[in-house]
């Protein structure tokens, strides 16, 4: 079964932190990521750029718009997610719990809806 | 470049679909991810459960918490997401504008920042 983490966390926590404990976490990231994939839980995973480098799009009665900035303002912004296999519930959020950035930021875990042909 | 297409629904509206409806939206949304394959765009794509499957993980001073429910209660939810291989945000964004959700949602589009030791 796969699952979706989505990483929210504000973004000036990480602009305020200290550039060497920022790379540590980085580096505890990276380790993580490497952790997960050994133990065959891993899919994808990516760290996204800042909300202000988003557009968002909207099509209606076949007209496009494109708007810069996030879907949505808010206090803690999306700042990256894993895709990954796992049992359940509960060993994603098991798994969950050991990424590093956690210390910092929120964690959503979400079962991934598979879409089959009617 | 790889960017995330964030698609964001009002879970609601999808439900009030009738079956017919609703399978036409997957047989669109299932025809347009074939179709990013055979271009090359597609790395991963798939829908989400509804937001009340969701649980939300914290961790602070060592101390675990968890929680039912996502992240923040908001008007339109995250109904799944495309993560797709562009040559920059221009043809990301073409790819966007064709999503059939597009049509019904709004779609999130961002680049991926590259993280290394």
């Amino acid at each position: 079964m796969k699952f979706l983490f989505t990483i929210h966390h504000e973004e000036k926590t990480l602009d305020d932190m200290p550039a060497e404990e920022l790379q540590r976490l980085v580096d505890a990231a990276l380790d993580y990521s490497e952790d997960i994939r050994r133990s065959g839980h891993y899919i994808a995973s990516n760290a996204l750029q800042r909300a202000r480098t988003a557009r968002t799009i909207r099509v209606r009665d076949g007209k496009v718009s494109v708007t810069d900035g996030p879907f949505a303002e808010t206090k803690e912004q999306l700042g990256g997610f894993f895709l990954i296999e796992a049992r359940d519930m509960d060993e994603a959020c098991a798994l969950a719990a050991r990424f590093p950035p956690a210390r910092i930021g929120t964690i959503e875990v979400r079962p991934v809806h598979e879409l089959r042909h009617s | 470049m790889r960017y995330i297409c964030l698609v964001y629904l009002v879970e609601k509206d999808m439900e009030a679909m009738t079956r017919s409806e609703a399978d036409q939206c997957t047989e669109e949304s299932l025809a347009y991810d074939e179709a990013l394959r055979t271009t090359g765009h597609l790395v991963a794509a798939h829908a989400l459960q509804p937001v009340e499957a969701a649980t939300t993980i914290r961790v602070r001073h060592g101390k675990l918490s968890m929680t039912d429910g996502p992240f923040a209660e908001t008007k339109e939810q995250l109904g799944g997401f495309l993560l797709i291989e562009a040559r920059d945000l221009n043809d990301a964004l073409q790819v966007a504008g064709r999503i059939p959700m597009a049509r019904r949602g709004s779609i999130e589009v961002r680049p991926i920042k590259e993280i290394m030791r």
